[in-house]
């Protein structure tokens, strides 16, 4: 027949094509998978930038030890060496880090010299990494070995600070001229990424001249898979032996033994326009406050990869629980009533976004709480980017809002500041309170790291006196991580995944 | 109107040509003027695409606005891309940095791929669809029409569902194909079944329908009475018809390859939706205008080499005006007919009715997604709603909605098709654009609404139709009958109400009926601009879309909808048969 012909010749007739376009499309992870024991991940989030640490896939260089800082963060969350090996505070602006005996990937050694170079084009990229926004560092050769690091202002946090993927140390032949950084064979990790793929695959292999030691996986393919969905069913079909973030609906579906659960440091919150709308009056900030209950959203939304809110930081800062301040003095709640009269025939318009899918089941959880308590809820559910500029305009009387409370510091001070205080450039609360900027500086101020877990628990009191912001959860993230795999990292910053000891049984 | 169609060949070339581009450049201006449109600072798209938690200062936003020359106004830019353009070069990405023509011929290339595999299924299943009339009537032995009840069934498959499905059975329970990725031949499988499956149940359908009418024609009883083979008489039965059926190739399978995003996701292949709808949300404007212009030139092509098949299959009798009419034969219907559109519609009556009693937007979290029982007699979803209640109280709205939008797209494709060749461009330059790309353009202009969705969709969604009647208005122009009534002195109006008109207008509206479903999902596919309801108001789509990820934990959640869904098409799909056999 004349259809199956047709269709026929067009199979033919594709083939040479079909041929050349996969061969393009980049495999390279076939064949080699498994065998020799390399381990194949998917990760979540397609590189932006073709991995360069000053954009979102400097983590992706951190997860899988390819690039190092010059100090790394331990458990708890402190400086621990790793470039450096050692360093000490000459006085409240200057600091002398001594570097250990390493090799970039290239073949050339880590000098002072090249780790100044590194931080130099960091300090200068035209759109400067998170992590250097609210600070201007100096660094300068003293000799091989050992640089000093000066910052303009009293930075108590610098070693922390040093420990951002984004200021990752690369060789020279790293950074070229238009200001493009490439990770590509130059970092100083374990692994070395010796193909990238578009946005789809990248090929690593073991760093053997690695100052630590030899890494006991032989190499790694990444896959990037953004549909959760789709990681999960790569992991549950046997194609890849890692898959980061699992996400909720699908974590039920994998084995028991190969799902696991790390408390994250993301805090899901409804964040209340305190500057203008329905909102501006605390007596109604307090009714939402009451009306709402996170700790339902656990089992049901969250499908129980979920704490109920504590505060602001959740069970992933190890030391919040201990340090945590009572909050007191805040408005009395409006009643049912009041709420009625109050708002007066006003909507509350309440905002989320669709990136990440748990948000508007959320939502929707919150419209009817808030409407048993008088509200009339009229939800607005878009994309985040479709409505970034918005929030930050205020033009939403409540949001409900995933927020990392550790940004790339590592310190908790930067989140507080960006989001609470009145001159915060992350301000969607519009919160302008004295007492809270008051509490966020002296919390930036404080060298002492006890001292400053203390004062930003003393901060974090202040903010949720405001009722600016009702914590709903703090998320736990689900990997997928294949029985035939052991050592994989389990950490809250999802900084790492894979080390020195990940590998095959 | 005779000497238009013989002797202004050449001006109706020309004619065609100026359409197209036009067409193209004022797609290509709306996209490049896109960030000015919306109002949405592009420096902070850009930003965020690049970082998701660096903080939005004002001088990292003007180091972005330098760095692009955001300041230069939308016309430099276009101006600069286009300048490019000769050299090969598309200019660098916004986000990224890197060179935007690899990118976009990489994902082309693999889009492409993915298209021609759905249409390798499309053509299997278009042909074992059909496969049944063809055989039965080259021998003559067509007695009742056919119902086309299945075919209804397989169009209205969420693609999206049947890719979770496919990926799901075939991808991890089974172990037959890779579950997502894009490595060889064989992860192209899945992805295409999910794509050409409904597109072949489409186009099938669309074949079946007009088979009757060709093997009904004189030559063919002749033929047969002559005693030639009945495939051969088969394969000019298929040659008649399929060159009104070819030009629905382009907007049901060409235009997937920018248009199968979610299929895309699902399978984890970098194609060209993805990579435009990327661009398109981060307003990185290089890459999303080279995608644009890729399709534009896809549509295009694509659109002369159908038009150059037509020639091919119907070849001088389509210029000469010496075609005979395809009009169906009164075959008796079936009885069964008439009764699936009663038990559909009982079915809804029944479903809607029930589904009014309840509450769609109790939420109760414990009572999370609940298999089917007495209480919650179609379960819950995961918030513990009753799904019931949500599909009957997002029936009318749905059906609604859908209808009306459907009904201003025939009605566009009808006046668009009736045009003729100055609209042929049009249809190619638009049926390969994405529904989101028309979706981001309507909230640019009119911010996210109510209406966004319905207007977005009636921007693109015409073009099946347009196609369709511009393909059957040039044959029935072309047929004895018109230029005998042409001669005997019918005017134009005439000619369209008695001859024109109700030779198009039930191919045309079995199409609209079949895409029903269709549009109910792009209408609900683009939520997340901000258009259309918003939730927890209930609308099939986005209960089919919002209960996919629990699709293998919880099936009935997808189940419901679907089949309701299902039943919606079907209904339409058999009143039609039912009461078109009573005219």
């Amino acid at each position: 027949m004349r259809t199956t012909s047709r269709g026929l010749f067009v199979a033919l007739a594709l083939t040479p094509l079909l041929a050349s376009c996969f061969a393009s499309g980049g495999s390279g992870t076939d064949a080699k998978a498994g065998a020799s024991g390399r381990l194949r991940v998917a990760l979540a989030v397609p590189p932006v930038q073709a991995l360069s640490p000053y954009s979102n896939d400097a983590t992706v260089l951190s997860k899988l030890s390819v690039v190092e800082g010059l100090t790394a963060l331990d458990a708890d969350g402190t400086a621990a060496p790793a470039l450096a090996k050692s360093w000490t505070q000459k006085n409240a602006t200057t600091w002398v880090f001594e570097l250990r005996k390493a090799t970039f990937q290239d073949g050339t050694e880590v000098t002072a010299e090249s780790v100044v170079n590194a931080l130099d084009h960091a300090n200068a990229a035209k759109i400067k990494p998170r992590v250097l926004s609210d600070v201007t560092l100096t660094a300068k050769a003293e000799d091989t070995d050992s640089i000093t690091i000066s910052t303009k202002a009293a930075d108590p946090v610098l070693p922390l600070r040093l420990a951002s993927p984004a200021l990752g140390i690369l060789s020279t032949k790293a950074y070229a001229k238009d200001g493009t950084v490439s990770p590509v064979g130059t970092g100083t990790g374990p692994f070395e990424i010796t193909k990238l793929t578009g946005k789809t695959t990248a090929t690593l292999d073991r760093f053997d001249d690695y100052w630590g030691g030899k890494a006991k996986a032989s190499g790694i393919d990444v896959t990037w898979i953004a549909d959760g969905a789709a990681r999960a069913n790569a992991l549950r079909a046997g194609e890849v032996d890692i898959a980061e973030w699992i996400p909720t609906a699908q974590a039920k579906l994998l084995g028991k033994d190969t799902r696991h659960e790390v408390p994250s440091v993301r805090t899901d919150s409804l964040v209340l326009n305190t500057r203008s709308g329905i909102f501006a009056d605390e007596s109604l900030r307090a009714a939402a406050r009451e009306a709402v209950d996170g700790s339902v959203l656990v089992d049901s939304v969250f499908g129980g990869y979920a704490d109920p809110a504590q505060g602001l930081f959740g069970p992933a800062i190890s030391w919040a629980a201990d340090k945590r301040v009572a909050v007191t003095g805040r408005a009395t709640a409006a009643t049912t009533a009041q709420v009625k009269s109050r708002t007066n025939g006003r909507t509350v318009r309440l905002a989320t976004y669709t990136n990440r899918t748990e948000l508007p089941e959320a939502a929707t959880v919150l419209q009817q709480q808030l409407e048993k308590a008088g509200f009339t809820v009229q939800q607005d559910v878009r994309e985040y980017t479709q409505m970034e500029a918005d929030l930050l305009a205020g033009r939403y009387d409540a949001l409900v809002f995933s927020r990392v409370t550790l940004l790339d510091t590592g310190d908790a001070v930067a989140y507080l500041a960006s989001d609470f205080a009145s001159n915060g450039v992350y301000n969607i609360a519009g919160l302008q309170d004295s007492a809270v900027d008051q509490a966020i500086t002296s919390a930036a101020a404080e060298g002492d790291t006890a001292q400053r877990q203390q004062k930003i628990m003393r901060a974090e009191a202040e903010i949720l006196r405001t009722d600016a912001v009702v914590p709903l959860i703090h998320e736990k993230v689900v990997q997928g991580i294949s029985t035939d795999v052991e050592g994989v990292v389990l950490d809250p910053r999802e900084r790492s995944l894979i080390d020195l000891d990940t590998r095959l049984k | 109107m005779s000497s238009a169609t013989s002797a202004g060949a050449r001006p109706a070339r020309w004619r065609a040509g100026v359409g197209r581009v036009v067409a193209g450049a004022a797609l290509l201006a709306a996209v490049a003027l896109l960030p000015w449109l919306s109002g949405i600072d592009p420096a902070l798209t850009v930003l965020r695409a690049r970082s998701a938690d660096q903080d939005p200062t004002p001088a990292q936003l003007a180091a972005i606005r330098e760095q692009l020359g955001l300041d230069e106004g939308p016309f430099r830019h276009l101006a600069h891309w286009l300048g490019g353009l000769p050299r090969g070069d598309a200019g660098t990405s916004w986000v990224s940095g890197e060179p935007v023509l690899p990118q976009v011929t990489t994902a082309f290339a693999v889009s492409v791929t993915l298209m021609l595999g759905a249409l390798v299924v499309t053509i299997a299943v278009a042909a074992l669809v059909s496969a049944r009339t063809l055989y039965l009537g080259s021998r003559r032995r067509l007695r009742q029409e056919r119902t086309g009840i299945g075919v209804a069934i397989l169009a209205a498959l969420p693609k999206f569902v049947l890719a979770s499905l496919l990926a799901t059975v075939c991808g991890v329970w089974l172990g037959w194909f890779p579950s997502s990725g894009w490595e060889g031949p064989g992860s192209m499988v899945l992805p295409a079944l999910a794509l050409g499956v409904p597109s072949g149940a489409m186009i099938g359908g669309l074949l079946d329908q007009s088979l009757p009418a060709a093997l009904h024609e004189p030559w063919a009883r002749t033929w047969y009475a002559c005693g030639l083979s009945p495939g051969y008489i088969a394969r000019h039965a298929l040659r008649r018809t399929l060159a009104g059926v070819l030009p629905q190739l382009l907007p049901t399978v060409v235009a997937l390859v920018g248009g199968a995003v979610a299929v895309e996701k699902i399978f984890n292949i970098p194609g060209l939706g993805r990579l435009a709808l990327d661009a398109a949300i981060a307003q990185d404007l290089p890459p999303l205008q080279t995608a644009t212009l890729v399709l534009v030139l896809l549509g295009v092509a694509a659109g002369l080499l159908i038009q150059a098949l037509r020639r091919a299959l119907l070849g001088p009798a389509l210029r000469d005006g010496a075609l005979p009419a395809l009009h169906s034969p009164a075959l008796p219907r079936r009885h069964s007919t008439r009764w699936v559109a009663g038990c559909c519609l009982l079915a809804l009556l029944i479903l809607v009715v029930a589904g009014l009693l309840r509450d769609p937007l109790h939420v109760d979290t414990a009572a999370r997604l609940l298999p089917p029982s007495a209480v919650h007699p179609l379960g819950t979803d995961a918030l513990g709603r009753d799904l019931l209640a949500r599909l009957g109280h997002g029936a009318l709205r749905t059906a609604g909605v859908a209808l009306a939008v459907t009904a201003v797209n025939t009605i566009t494709g009808l006046l668009v098709g009736m045009a003729g060749r100055v609209s042929a461009g049009m249809t190619e330059v638009m049926s390969t654009l994405p529904a989101v790309l028309a979706g981001l353009l309507t909230t640019a202009v009119t911010g996210p609404s109510v209406w966004g969705a319905a207007c977005a969709v009636c921007v693109v969604g015409w073009t099946p139709y347009a196609a369709q009647a511009a393909a059957l208005f040039e044959q029935e122009r072309a047929s004895s009958h018109v230029l005998a009534s042409i001669s005997l002195g019918a005017g134009r109006m005439h000619l369209l109400r008695h001859h024109l008109l109700p030779a198009v207008l039930p191919a045309v509206r079995r199409n609209a009926l079949l895409r029903l479903p269709t549009t109910v999902l792009v209408l609900a596919s683009l939520g997340f601009l901000g258009l259309g309801e918003q939730p927890p108001t209930p609308e099939w789509g986005r209960l089919l879309s919002e209960n996919q990820p629990y699709v293998e934990l919880a099936p009935w959640t997808v189940l419901g909808p679907a089949c309701a869904l299902v039943l919606l098409s079907v209904l339409a799909v058999s009143a039609m048969a039912s009461e078109g056999n009573r005219d």
